[in-house]
């Protein structure tokens, strides 16, 4: 049931998990960015999930073509944005009212008025981070490993190369008839790609 | 096509100072029906002008407050729309195009608001405490040092000729900006998009300080014992907050049989919603400013303005500010949904207008009655009644010209946008 749910979670953040066999799924290359983007509409209405495109600069409107919908960091966000505002008046509170109270110039030792700059900043600190740390965590970042790595021709990919993978772990998945749809939809290039780290 | 703009007859150059060119507009741009939108508010605006004139007579000292506070709530709007099209020049703006001649059509409300402005002049002796002689007078009871010590810049004549030198500035920048966009919906002249950036980038410092400054002349110097040197950014921030909402709400309103039909859509409000709810911080944080600096320094002559609005009833504006003018507005554009369904923000966008004229109420009123807080009725007619007939002054102009400056370089940009 966990394992179910980390699955899942993880195939979210693009890491999929290589069947029993160890096979990975099946890396695609395209010719030109307007190919992996029509490529990637075609695999997301074809019906897989479990897919996910590689280039070497962002493609404007990919996101949509892959059937992503809203990036949820937003939420991530207000959630460090609330924690840094409890944090602010706890902080505020606490020091100035509880553990060393001291008397300037005849002020309130807490009042909301002289806290707030330090509620603030505070606020968008944790904001700032909770949109990093977000961003990174819904990518799957930092990766240094991906079972990508072993063909060879996908180092391009940080060159000229555009590739599309579809995972072995989607429910649609199953290989001649994928390699057969990825072949009809354009592919110049296809791989089946093994993942052969000795893990597990 | 005729290819010349033409002034139009000077009995209507105060409303719109151009003769009708929306017959040379694509048909997908040509305003359609829809007169009732400038004649019923118009018509509303002059009936409660009309009944706002039996309240002078009864009261003429309640009715010159009530009549700042609602010019002054018209004077952000211009203001606002004015900042909005300088910085859209400026910034090379793409997205904003589709809305940019309903912001235009709202700067041109200068001319009005000059002729509007009487009943202020006149009446610049019960608003105006400084323009009272006999506080100058050392042998007199009355004598204050220190407006004796302001009296050098706050004085009527210097404060006519300021006057004259805002307008001047304002009406000028919008004549030159309004007419530019108009004539390139003609002509399509290819240097029209540089001149109108050089225009911004002359005008913008200039509406800047004349904005400040007006905010000083026009409403701090009610109470002309208190300053503070944000007041100026304050009231920027009122007025660019409230442009976008406006903008919003004559989108909506126009699509409702006038035109932009799939011209201004969810990715355009969605924009507009962003800058309210950005500009909704930022009045939060600029109002805060303000009242911690005060609060801190707690000197008398400063702490004394927010004195009096934290008594008497006034207490329960300034709270109705905090929480209307900034956390309701947060939490309900903080949401990607809420800016992009018309209906929610037609609704804030009003809320919007409410809360600006909120604003400006608590700003003034406490000056006339410290000791209770009140929405005196003439404030409400004075204030619907100016903004009755400005708001159907608007609309009147849109409908002369296309409903976007069909002829823009950026304009097939602004129509593809889209947020990723």
């Amino acid at each position: 049931m966990i394992k179910e749910i980390t699955t899942q979670v993880k195939s979210t953040m693009s890491i999929f998990e290589a069947r029993k066999d160890r096979l990975y799924g099946v890396l695609a290359e395209f010719s030109d960015p307007g190919d992996l983007y029509h490529a990637a509409e075609k695999v997301r209405d074809e019906g897989y999930r479990h897919f996910d495109v590689h280039s070497p600069f962002p493609i404007h409107g990919m996101d949509k073509a892959m059937g992503l919908g809203n990036s949820k960091v937003g939420y991530i966000t207000l959630i460090g944005g609330l924690t840094g505002l409890a944090t602010g008046i706890l902080l505020q509170w606490w020091t100035g009212a509880v553990d060393y109270p001291l008397n300037i110039s005849g002020k309130p030792f807490f009042a909301f008025e002289p806290s707030i700059p330090v509620i603030f900043e505070l606020t968008i600190l944790f904001a700032a981070l909770g949109a990093v740390a977000g961003m990174f965590a819904l990518n799957g970042l930092p990766r240094p490993y991906n079972p990508l790595f072993y063909s060879e021709k996908f180092h391009s990919v940080t060159d000229d190369g555009f590739f599309l993978h579809i995972a072995a772990s989607d429910k649609k998945f199953e290989i001649i008839r994928t390699v057969e749809f990825l072949e009809g939809i354009g592919a110049s290039y296809i791989e089946k790609i093994v993942d052969k780290s000795s893990e597990d | 096509m005729s290819s010349k703009l033409r002034s139009s007859s000077p009995l209507t150059w105060l409303i719109d100072p151009f003769s009708p060119t929306e017959e040379s507009a694509r048909s997908d741009f040509r305003p359609g029906r829809g007169s009732l939108l400038w004649i019923v508010p118009t018509m509303i605006g002059i009936a409660l002008l009309a009944v706002s004139a039996v309240g002078w007579s009864i009261d003429p000292g309640q009715f010159y407050f009530s009549y700042l506070v609602g010019w002054a709530f018209c004077l952000s709007i211009a203001v606002g729309a004015l900042f909005f099209v300088l910085i859209q020049h400026l910034t090379k703006a793409r997205w904003s195009v589709v809305v940019r001649r309903i912001s235009e059509s709202l700067m041109w409300t200068f001319p009005l608001l000059l002729v509007l402005s009487i009943p202020i002049i006149l009446g610049m002796h019960d608003l105006f405490h400084w323009t009272h002689e006999n506080l100058y007078d050392p042998a007199d009871s009355h004598y204050d040092p220190i407006l004796a010590g302001k009296r050098s810049y706050l004085n009527t004549p210097f404060f006519l000729v300021r006057m004259a030198v805002y307008f001047i500035v304002w009406c000028t920048l919008a004549y030159r900006l309004y007419s530019l966009s108009v004539r390139e919906d003609l002509t399509g002249a290819v240097d029209i998009k540089a001149k109108q950036r050089k225009v911004s980038a002359i005008g913008l410092p200039l509406v800047a300080v004349t904005t400040a400054f007006g905010s000083y002349d026009f409403l701090m110097s009610v109470d002309p014992h208190w300053f503070s040197t944000i007041f100026g950014v304050y009231f920027f921030a009122a007025s660019f907050w409230t442009v976008h909402a406006l903008i919003a709400l004559i989108a909506i309103l126009l699509q409702r049989g006038v035109g932009l039909q799939k011209i201004v859509t969810a990715e355009h409000y969605q924009d507009l919603g962003k800058m309210m709810f950005g500009f909704t911080v930022f009045w939060a944080y600029i109002a805060f400013s303000q009242y911690m600096l005060i609060w801190y320094g707690n000197l008398p002559e400063e702490t004394i303005w927010y004195r009096h609005r934290l008594e008497h009833g006034w207490e329960m504006h300034s709270a109705a500010l905090l929480i209307a003018h900034f956390i309701i507005p947060f939490w309900v554009l903080v949401s990607r949904g809420a800016k992009r369904k018309k209906a929610i923000l037609a609704f804030m966008a009003i809320w919007f207008l409410v809360m600006n004229w909120f604003d400006i109420h608590w700003i003034v009123m406490p000056v006339h009655a410290a000791d209770h807080a009140a929405v005196h009725w003439l404030s409400l007619s004075c204030w619907l009644g100016l903004f009755g007939v400005v708001f159907g002054s608007v609309m009147y102009r849109l409908r002369r010209h296309s409903l976007v400056p069909q002829n823009d370089p950026y304009l097939s940009s602004s129509l593809a946008f889209t947020n990723s």
